[in-house]
């Protein structure tokens, strides 16, 4: 156990050293604050039109989405999408809360809920993707593997890395982003009440089970299942990057595999087995929001099945290479 | 080797932390979601926004204006965007010498009276005739003028004709003086302003007599708002009769940008 835990210290530090989280943080400090001043503008350009009245601003965008409806050039899911919007918004209009607070938490909700897709897994996969194959490039590999130690600890010592980066990054993204936000938007808005358990059937959201929490359990709610989509993005980079050898081509792989997913998630809804694809199923936050998923019919409960399978099957492939894999070079 | 070890203890513990965060936040999103608690005590009760108080314009320091009704009062045909609403609150601010802002535009595309009179019910219609000093309203068109599904294309006026919209009439006229006295419940100060309809299909033969079903239709709007003493009807027949090409766009139903800017006009002198 002693010998584990000393695995993953070198490990851990071994990618801390590489300056990758450096890097993730540096990103971080440069993009959040462009979305700030980008979403301070329009809420200036919202207060100029609406005087600060949100209902009537609220109730603008209901009639926006209602109009948009009436259009027979818009194609149907996109309608679908409106519908369910323009039913959520009048459900937040009738008891009178506000679904867009300005503060810097409804900022980072937003921001964590918009990331999901690309922008964390690209984060996690600068730390997943050369976990295994930079020490083949640049030899260290053969180091490793000549210790007294299991292969198979030696990928899991990787394995446990990854998994406490990757809760590092997520925390670090949602906790920028709250205090860069914070120094525009003001840092309250924990207590302020979010509506959860939207269920979209069809075109009608059901909204027997819908209950209102604080946003701060919105928040932690929403980082534990980003998390866990992000966790899986990093597994299935692993796998790619025992598979692949090289650091760069299992980076591109795996990004190109993230936005095809994106791209897929968008037209998906004809193609109905796409959803059974891991990476149309990265928008797990999506569930609590409530906003139709993909392909009708999924729900939270399928989307983190196909994401866990797919990542069991990943741990599989991984550790059986890994410890079979002849190291030539 | 003594700084390592260090920065292994606030590594580790600091990710250890974080992963217990995120174990967390994933269980209570699963309980959330499958064993939904009853959730917060919400506020309410709380009385939304003031309501406008009627009576003298001149004591004011700024109007306002809530406009509600169908594709019409929506702006649908004209380029700019900006349809007559708009043109009415600049038109009124040049005038009057005050601000007179918009709280809202509140139409939808093919709205008919009886869907505005499940509308009105809204909170949020509620909120925004509330807080208005004037409400302006176009409603009826798509009640007189739906077009059946068999057959004709707009241009050629569908399979509507005169007869038809006659027997339209007694089905749609009570619906009007019902909006009339859900607005007037919402808001007993505001100045309520019609756009009366017009016959869009006046340069087809067929569909010239449907003139004295429009006008009969914007008379009975002309007797609401006179028993309501508040409203007034703004006529728009006449000015589209001789010039449909030029003031209607090109779906031959909706006025474009000139034809907006007539009906503005005409609003805009109705309220001095």
């Amino acid at each position: 156990m002693g010998n584990l835990l000393a695995l993953i210290q070198n490990e851990t530090l071994k990618v801390w050293k590489k300056k990758r989280f450096a890097v993730i943080v540096l990103i971080l400090l440069i993009l959040i604050p462009v979305f700030v001043y980008a979403q301070m503008k329009i809420s200036q350009n919202t207060e100029k039109k609406f005087q600060t009245d949100w209902r009537a601003e609220l109730q603008s965008r209901i009639t926006d989405n209602t109009n948009a409806l009436s259009s027979e050039r818009i194609p149907e899911e996109w309608k679908k999408w409106r519908r369910a919007l323009v039913q959520q918004l009048q459900y937040y209009l009738d008891h009178d809360i506000n679904p867009q607070t300005p503060n810097a938490v409804t900022f980072t909700r937003t921001f964590m809920d918009n990331a999901v897709s690309l922008f964390i897994p690209l984060m996690v996969l600068a730390v997943a993707s050369d976990l295994v194959s930079s020490e083949r490039s640049t030899g260290t590999i053969k180091m490793l593997l000549t210790r007294p130690v299991r292969r198979w600890r030696i990928l899991f010592s990787k394995l446990a890395t990854l998994t406490l980066y990757v809760s590092l990054i997520v925390i670090t993204t949602a906790l920028l982003c709250y205090l860069i936000s914070g120094l525009v938007f003001g840092y309250e808005g924990w207590g302020e009440p979010v509506f959860v358990g939207f269920q979209v059937q069809g075109s009608d959201v059901n909204t027997t089970g819908v209950h209102a929490i604080t946003q701060g359990v919105y928040l932690l709610m929403q980082a534990g299942l980003i998390w866990f989509s992000a966790l899986v993005v990093s597994i299935i980079a692993l796998m790619v990057s025992v598979l692949l050898r090289s650091t760069a081509a299992s980076f591109v792989t795996m990004m190109a595999t993230i936005i095809a997913g994106t791209i897929l998630s968008s037209m998906a809804s004809s193609w109905t087995t796409a959803k059974y694809l891991f990476n149309v199923n990265l928008e797990v936050s999506s569930y609590l929001r409530g906003t139709p998923p993909p392909v009708e019919g999924m729900t939270l409960g399928f989307s983190l099945a196909v994401l866990a399978i797919w990542g069991a099957a990943a741990l599989i492939v991984s550790f059986t290479v890994f410890t079979k894999q002849d190291i030539m070079n | 080797m003594k700084r390592t070890s260090g920065l292994w203890q606030v590594l580790g513990w600091t990710t250890l932390v974080c992963l217990i965060v995120m174990l967390t936040g994933f269980a209570w999103a699963i309980k959330d979601t499958w064993y939904p608690q009853d959730g917060l005590a919400l506020p309410s009760g709380e009385a939304p926004s003031e309501t406008a108080s009627g009576g003298d314009w001149s004591a004011k320091k700024e109007l306002y204006v809530t406009a509600i009704g169908d594709s019409l009062t929506k702006g649908t045909g004209d380029p700019t965007g900006g349809g007559y609403v708009n043109r009415v609150t600049d038109g009124l601010t040049k005038e009057m010498g005050k601000p007179v802002k918009l709280v809202n535009n509140l139409a939808i595309n093919g709205l008919r009276a009886d869907q505005l009179i499940v509308r009105l019910e809204e909170k949020g219609f509620v909120n925004a005739i509330g807080r208005a000093d004037i409400v302006l309203m176009t409603i009826g068109g798509n009640d007189l003028f739906q077009f059946a599904q068999n057959g004709g294309t707009l241009a050629e006026g569908g399979d509507l004709s005169p007869e038809l919209l006659l027997k339209r009439l007694p089905e749609a006229e009570p619906l009007l003086e019902a909006v009339f006295r859900k607005i007037r419940g919402l808001n007993p100060g505001a100045r309520i302003v019609y756009v009366g309809l017009y016959n869009a299909f006046y340069d087809l033969p067929q569909m010239q007599p449907a003139s004295k079903v429009v006008s009969q239709w914007n008379d009975y709007a002309f007797g609401l708002a006179k028993a309501d003493g508040n409203a007034t009807v703004v006529p728009t027949y006449d000015l589209f009769e001789f010039g449909l090409k030029k003031y209607l766009s090109s779906d031959h139903f909706h006025p474009n940008d000139l034809g907006y800017a007539r009906i503005a006009e005409r609003v805009v002198q109705a309220l001095q």
